[in-house]
């Protein structure tokens, strides 16, 4: 390599200024002796000059960006959080989580209590209906959380769907990461069904049904699938506005 | 960040008004359409609020962004590149040929050569390789240190300084191809 092929490799970094003392000096040097490297130089200042101009895929100046800022606010409000935060909870958040633990452990004490021999009911003055509503209590909880649970992987799943642009070959997209999740989900389902009843929840309940059915289409798809298939599969989640129902029953039963 | 993920809807506007250009912009180095590069800016800052809290403070909260707007970028270009029919090319050659027209009726000459300098500059980012064109977007769009392109991109400094060497390399060579179309001494 010759000395002004080796400078040449240096001379973005020079105009970046990340290189060494020394080799500022050595380029520099380099410079005021070598016409060519010097125009070299000047040329890729002037490149990185105009990519600085402020200009340069600049949007245009309207009133949306003052607005934007506000607008983009209200509609993140309206969003449900998608993830627990404990950093950001503060001491109310954290007390009324600490009771909420309490009363779980509570729970499930009372319950380890239920293969202890106990003295009859009448004798302790107990009342069976009221701790069959506080175990209902806690299955409800549990079933609520699992269908969110259930609710946000679907969510995300078809959002990754709808997207995925792994190529088995030009025609073909691998979904084979998506059909395991697919699997995943459905254990989930079935995880839920197998639990008790829980009203209020039927509106979720029937769109869980309608995702269970994507899911087990989708579970049965060959891992290289045409893009006509997915665009089929994208129809039927529009059409059957899977996306805007679990955003809607998600934050119901949020 | 941390105000927003405690639920403060004034730092999330901060936040947005903050970066809402710069981020337009990296955007626009992968969406030529004024509509698709809005349409990805706006889902790009919801996504930063939904997913508040798996930002840690250890890490680059501007990384952290631009790697959610390149990703959406991304995701948004294939989308529309999979059932489309028009090239990229062919979509900003109209455009290009569009403004150039408007421009012409309106703007006096030098200042038509430098409309015309960058329209031809930002062609050519669109033209580089997808980790070069990340390298630069990050570099002079989004303003960031070659250390914080590395992280926000995750690969090494040596990555980054081999990719931003080529690009601004490439951008030139480029750039001065059209020495004979346009009025190009100072190149």
């Amino acid at each position: 390599m010759s000395s002004c092929e080796t400078f040449r490799e240096l001379l973005v970094f020079h105009a970046e200024g990340v290189l060494a003392p020394e080799s500022i000096r050595q380029v520099e040097e380099h410079l005021a002796s070598c016409a060519a490297c010097r125009q070299e130089s000047e040329q890729i200042g002037r490149i990185r000059g105009w990519l600085k101009e402020p200009e340069l895929f600049e949007p245009e100046q309207d009133l949306a960006w003052e607005l934007l800022p506000g607008k983009l606010a209200g509609r993140a409000a309206s969003l449900p959080s998608r993830r627990w935060n404990l950093a950001g909870l503060g001491l109310p958040q954290w007390a009324m989580g600490a009771a909420a633990i309490a009363a779980l452990a509570c729970g499930l004490i009372w319950m380890m209590r239920l293969h202890v021999p106990r003295p009859p009911a009448a004798a302790i003055g107990l009342a069976g209906s009221g701790n069959a509503a506080f175990l209902d209590r806690v299955h409800t909880v549990y079933t609520r959380e699992a269908t969110v649970q259930y609710l946000d992987g679907c969510h995300a799943l078809l959002l990754d769907l709808a997207s995925t642009a792994r190529k088995c070959d030009r025609n073909h997209f691998d979904v084979s990461l998506e059909i395991a999740r697919a699997r995943q989900l459905l254990q989930q389902k079935r995880m839920i069904d197998a639990g008790p009843s829980v009203p209020n929840l039927e509106q979720a309940r029937s769109l869980c049904d309608d995702l269970e059915r994507f899911l087990v289409n989708l579970s049965t798809s060959r891992e290289c699938e045409s893009g006509d298939a997915l665009q089929l599969m994208e129809r039927s989640i529009e059409r059957g506005q899977l996306l805007l129902r679990i955003h809607v029953v998600s934050s119901d039963i949020s | 960040m941390k105000r927003v993920q405690q639920g403060d809807m004034h730092a999330y506007q901060e936040i947005v008004q903050r970066y809402q250009r710069k981020v337009y912009r990296v955007i626009s180095t992968y969406l030529h359409n004024r509509e698709d590069a809005l349409e990805v800016l706006q889902d790009t800052f919801l996504k930063v609020y939904t997913a508040r809290s798996t930002w840690e403070s250890r890490f680059s909260f501007a990384g952290w962004l631009y790697r959610i707007a390149i990703n959406a970028s991304i995701d948004r270009f294939r989308r529309a590149d999979r059932g489309h029919t028009a090239s990229l090319e062919d979509v900003m050659e109209s455009q290009i040929h569009q403004s150039a027209t408007v421009a012409a009726s309106v703007d006096p000459l030098s200042k038509l050569r430098g409309q015309e300098r960058r329209r031809l500059l930002e062609k050519a980012v669109r033209r580089l390789p997808q980790r070069q064109r990340e390298v630069v977007s990050l570099r002079f769009f989004a303003e960031m240190k070659l250390e914080e392109v590395a992280a926000a991109l995750d690969c090494p400094l040596g990555t980054v300084k081999s990719n931003l060497h080529k690009a601004v390399m490439g951008l030139k060579e480029m750039m001065l191809k059209q020495k004979g179309v346009l009025d190009y001494e100072q190149l």
